[in-house]
């Protein structure tokens, strides 16, 4: 018990005392959802010091959606955090969003068919004719057609039921539903419950199949970039050096997590840190550098975007929704 | 025919099962329970044994524990009190004016008939993450049943005794004080009840949208990690502090108006 108290009470007091002494600069980081191994490096930047090291004192707020953090960034209750770029560039095409993208996070899309072996399915085109079950509001959805399309699939093809996200896993391990639709970021939670049903989990990454395009980023509120400038550089900087760490570095990564929030179990955030490590770090990537913002993936992100939202191309410029002049010196 | 049934049992044993038998019955309901998901070999992400979720609370710290029932009864409590301030003013207010009727009442059951649930995202945008917006959240859930029993309350205070008071030209701070109010405790308590488990409800809907803490948030993020006996452990305690804020209720209207009880 006490062992237990001694660690986060010991954090809280650094916390306190760095926070006393120093007087950092203050940053609240919003994350799309709630935490978990993919939301590491923030947590990875409090507690290995790269936030205290650049002067800043991050707050951390949970969110519930890419569209609620991009919301929360926009009206300023948070200065910067991640979300899906999709969210964003479907915002700032509708309105004008005070918010704009900085860094890349997944240069690679999560989104994912899981299935198990042995449900006749092991391709994309396997779906076909199959029931698939999908949360009502995840970003996959306007996807799917697009994804089906590229393989010579139509929306018709598949019987979509909407559920709750937490009763994905349960429906495809009891065999209610061939095929449910993902993220890859949950891969290791969903091989638990595959486990304890006794399956073996297939995953087919809509990556594999032409969905090429920029999903979580890193996006910041306009008004800190313009009236913080200085702070919002060296935020990003320590950001970029709390992923690179997060990746190289998966257990303490999860350890930090969990110091912070100790719900998160270390280990199952490790998995998944592991589990993901290409979508932050992929063939786009190396070619490209960590990070970058690319005009040409931009250009293939909202091409894509624009197609699942049903918004005209023509009716934003990609481009003026990013913001390159924060971008971490190398 | 009756008589010789029921004599089958001593007095005693009898008395004794009437003492216990909502124990008993709920014993032998998690009792049924655990039976079914070990012979069915029910898996516990679809639904957890009771052995794993009494396991499930010990996987969380003690310390957790408290932070989430305390983030949650807070912002229920402050939300509870919150629509006690408003509600019996407004109350008052629509007892001594048909005006204020008109007035409050269509905007009352406007707020009342708007799914708060679809409201609490707005409030969260226009107030912030903080603890005021979930309170406001939870007040919006539980004012309403406090208007209308505070209203029916002292609008049922016997003619005779207002007209009584008016005869005596007392003043009408003195009515409302000394006769509508005390008149209407029986209902503002029947309120009170429904109120506070409400509260929960409230609190719970505003940690969903948007909350770093609290029993919501904990049932939220254990599902979205698949611990559904984690969440199930979380439910309980919810189920816990709602008895418990109901029976205190009880215990306060017993301490301070125990004249207003039902005679038995």
């Amino acid at each position: 018990m006490l062992k237990k108290l001694t660690k986060p009470l010991a954090l809280a007091a650094a916390m306190t005392v760095s926070s006393l002494t120093m007087a950092a600069d203050e940053v609240t980081f919003q994350l799309d959802w709630l935490p978990g191994g993919d939301k590491a490096p923030v947590y990875v930047g409090v507690v290995e010091g790269f936030f205290e090291d650049a002067d800043l004192d991050v707050k951390i707020a949970s969110g519930r959606g890419s569209t609620d953090a991009v919301t929360k960034m926009a009206t300023g209750q948070s200065d910067v955090g991640t979300a899906d770029i999709g969210a964003l560039m479907a915002a700032r095409a509708t309105d004008s969003v005070p918010v704009s993208a900085v860094l890349a996070y997944f240069s690679q899309a999560p989104h994912a068919f899981f299935t198990v072996k042995g449900s006749g399915v092991s391709s994309i085109k396997d779906v076909a004719g199959k029931k698939v079950a999908t949360s009502p509001f995840t970003s996959s959805n306007l996807f799917l057609p697009l994804v089906l399309e590229e393989n010579g699939l139509k929306e018709s093809d598949v019987s979509l039921v909407k559920s709750d996200p937490g009763a994905l896993g349960p429906m495809l391990m009891t065999g209610n539903v061939p095929v449910i639709i993902a993220w890859t970021t949950n891969v290791p939670l969903f091989e638990n419950q595959a486990k304890e049903a006794g399956k073996e989990l297939v995953v087919l990454p809509w990556s594999d199949a032409g969905l090429e395009l920029y999903s979580s980023s890193l996006l910041a509120a306009d008004k800190f970039l313009s009236e913080r400038p200085e702070v919002a550089k060296r935020f990003i900087t320590a950001f970029a050096k709390a992923v690179e760490f997060t990746y190289a570095n998966p257990d303490k990564a999860g350890a930090a997590i969990h110091a912070m929030v100790p719900e998160v179990d270390a280990a199952t955030a490790a998995a998944q840190i592991k589990s993901i490590k290409g979508l932050v770090y992929n063939s786009a990537s190396e070619a490209d550098g960590y990070g970058t913002l690319t005009p040409e993936r931009m250009a293939m992100t909202w091409k894509w975007v624009a197609k699942a939202n049903k918004l005209d191309p023509s009716k934003a410029d990609p481009e003026t929704m990013v913001n390159r002049d924060f971008m971490p010196e190398k | 025919m009756n008589q010789k049934r029921t004599d089958i049992l001593p007095p005693k044993v009898r008395a004794w099962l009437m003492r216990y038998a909502s124990a008993i019955f709920f014993i032998a309901l998690v009792g049924l329970w655990e039976m079914v998901c070990r012979i069915g070999d029910i898996p516990n992400y679809i639904l957890p044994s009771p052995a794993s979720i009494f396991n499930a609370f010990f996987d969380v710290e003690f310390s957790r524990w408290l932070t989430h029932l305390w983030a949650t009864l807070r912002v229920a409590l402050l939300g509870f009190v919150l629509s006690i301030v408003i509600s019996i003013p407004l109350a008052v207010a629509m007892v001594r004016s048909e005006l204020m009727t008109r007035v409050i009442y269509p905007a009352l059951v406007v707020v009342q008939a708007t799914p708060v649930v679809a409201v609490a995202p707005l409030i969260i945008v226009l107030m912030g993450t903080g603890d005021p917006s979930r309170i406001l959240i939870t007040c919006m859930i539980t004012f309403f049943p406090l208007v209308v029993s505070a209203t029916t309350g002292m609008l049922e205070t016997p003619a005779e005794l207002v007209e009584l008071s008016q005869s005596l030209r007392a003043p009408r701070y003195r009515e409302t004080w000394q006769i509508r109010i005390p008149y209407a405790i029986p209902h503002i308590f029947s309120g009170l009840k429904v109120s506070i488990t409400l509260a929960i409800i409230g609190a719970v809907v505003a940690e969903f949208v948007a909350a770093e803490e609290g029993l919501g948030y904990f049932i939220q993020f254990s599902t979205s990690f698949f611990k559904i006996p984690q969440a199930f452990a979380g439910l309980i305690f919810l189920a816990v502090i709602s008895l418990l804020l109901f029976k205190s209720v009880t215990w306060i209207q017993t301490w301070l108006f125990p004249w207003s009880l039902p005679k038995k």
